[in-house]
């Protein structure tokens, strides 16, 4: 006859190997919840607020702020019912502690302590920027034993190199000035285009010549790679392309802007998959994974492919709705950390804006 | 050579050659600010406001790399040294509010130095006394081979101080 106590002894191990995790993000302008038991995604419940900002041009994090606070609830609630569980069940809650808008953040990090408080589940306030990576585990299935993951998007440009998603994330380099996504929305609002300028770009670059203009390259001279080989920097393209355009208005030429797009984000996706690569050689690695908003973007996908494949290096970027900020991404850092033994976060932990890479969980 | 600056509502100007100097006169700068000061920057793309603010952050010895705060509009740099944080803030998108209440800024301005990109139609509710830069950078396309679009241009950096917290204030820069 089995024990009560083997019984319940039994059910903790098998929840630490296959916990039920709920993931809560909220350091943008989605509001994410989801549900991961151990790296399988049940349910994956977004709501955005990026048309009210469209009309501001970009993020006003008060208007953020406010649609968290009224989406969280609305979409823990989609979540729960969609994936058929109830509060009770789950082993963990994982939740964005930084980087990130700090209104926004509070939000997410509020409703989870109080989730926290009310199940008594542990809670893990986790790095937004290393969820960007773990997120592939769900779609592409375990992470190697080592590997280089690329985590670009509006707000960051990283580079990392992982042994272990829960506890072994080292920041090999990140970008120096303006994130990758930043300084596509930049030469956006520079040729007139509509926030955020980021897929209007994608668009025009496919019908221009990505060879018509010579834009600079940063950070990829001789004399950078000792202090800056895993860094980016992308301020001097953006000024580049900023002057071209400045001097073909001021002799009244027309803007050949397909060119101009197709030629700015060559130079981006050619910076990216670069470094990536040599970073890859440098550390003997063959496996990258390329995680945040701006791995929607096409002509990067294109460039990292081809140049994988030529490296013989295995690329894993998961499907775009996967890319964006989401909960799942959040729920399996959580799962990984669960399943890692790492102990939980205390409960009085704070929301961290400039959370730095070196902080996996607080 | 050593140029001292006294600051007024008169404009002055200073150069800078490179982005190196462009920090260093950040740096600089750090020295004669305290909590509460709130600098207003000016100039187009790519002129060198986040340079700059690197450099004020390093002088500062706050926390972490600073970077363009465009995408999320302020960015909140701790302090590790005892001095006061600092606050960068991208203003371009917030032209139709009357208030910096919409940025929902964690750290109080008041134990702050805050730094506002493109804050022109924004700064004179943040901060009646405040130090006005503006920085430009020569126009047009470069000449020469594609290898010159990386190099370095001067800039021209204008200051122009409001109100009496810098009555005789000087600042000291490296020609």
């Amino acid at each position: 006859m089995i024990s009560d106590e083997f019984a319940r002894n039994h059910s903790r191990l098998s929840a630490v190997n296959e916990p039920l995790v709920l993931g809560i993000e909220s350091s943008c302008d989605e509001t994410g919840v989801a549900l991961v038991r151990g790296q399988e995604l049940l349910v994956d419940a977004v709501a955005s607020s990026v048309d009210e900002h469209a009309r501001f041009g970009g993020i006003i994090p008060e208007i953020a702020s406010r649609a968290h606070l009224e989406a969280m609830i609305p979409t823990l609630e989609r979540a729960l019912s969609t994936a058929d569980v109830d509060l009770g069940e789950v082993d963990a809650i994982a939740v964005t502690a930084g980087p990130g808008l700090i209104g926004p953040l509070t939000v997410g990090v509020s409703a989870a302590k109080a989730l926290s408080l009310a199940t008594g589940k542990p809670i893990y306030g986790v790095n937004h920027v290393i969820g960007h990576a773990a997120v592939d585990q769900l779609v592409h299935g375990d992470f190697p034993d080592e590997f280089l993951a690329l985590v670009v998007s509006g707000g960051h440009s990283s580079m990392l190199l992982v042994d272990d998603i829960a506890t072994g994330v080292r920041e090999l380099g990140s970008t120096l000035d303006d994130a990758a996504g930043e300084a596509f929305d930049k030469v956006g609002r520079l040729l007139g285009l509509p926030y955020p300028g980021g897929p209007h770009i994608d668009r025009l670059a496919r019908e221009g010549d990505p060879e018509a203009i010579r834009f600079p390259r940063g950070l990829t001279a001789a004399k950078d790679q000792a202090a800056h080989a895993y860094d980016f920097s992308f301020s001097g393209l953006k000024t580049a392309v900023a002057r071209w355009v400045e001097t073909q208005r001021a002799a009244g030429k027309e803007l050949p802007i397909e060119d101009i797009a197709a030629s700015f984000a060559a130079a981006v996706a050619d910076v990216l998959t670069a470094k990536t690569i040599a970073a890859c050689d440098r550390n003997g690695v063959d496996t990258v994974v390329i995680g945040g908003g701006f791995s929607a973007n096409s002509q990067l996908r294109e460039m990292a492919q081809q140049r994988c494949t030529e490296a013989g290096i295995t690329l894993r970027i998961p499907p775009i709705k996967y890319c964006t900020d989401n909960g799942a991404m959040i729920a399996a850092l959580g799962s990984s950390m669960v399943t890692a033994g790492v102990a939980p976060s205390a409960l009085d932990f704070g929301v961290d804006s400039s959370m730095p890479l070196s902080i996996t969980h607080v | 050579m050593t140029q001292h600056i006294t600051l007024s509502s008169h404009d002055c100007q200073v150069t800078a050659d490179s982005a190196d100097q462009m920090r260093a006169f950040g740096a600089r700068l750090a020295r004669i600010v305290r909590a509460g000061d709130l600098i207003v920057l000016t100039g187009p793309l790519g002129a060198g406001k986040t340079t700059l603010t690197q450099g004020l952050g390093q002088g500062l010895g706050v926390r972490g790399q600073i970077v363009s705060p465009t995408f999320t509009i302020a960015r909140e740099y701790p302090n590790l040294t005892g001095g006061p944080d600092l606050v960068h803030v991208d203003a371009y998108r917030l032209g139709s509010f009357d208030e910096l209440d919409a940025l929902d800024l964690d750290t109080s301005l008041d134990e702050s130095v805050t730094v506002v990109e493109w804050g022109e139609t924004v700064a004179h509710v943040l901060n009646d006394a405040r130090l006005e830069i503006t920085l430009a950078r020569p126009v047009g396309e470069l000449v020469g081979d594609d290898a010159d679009l990386d190099g370095d241009a001067p800039r021209t950096i204008s200051l122009h101080a409001v109100g009496p917290r810098w009555d005789g204030v000087q600042l000291t820069v490296n020609d």
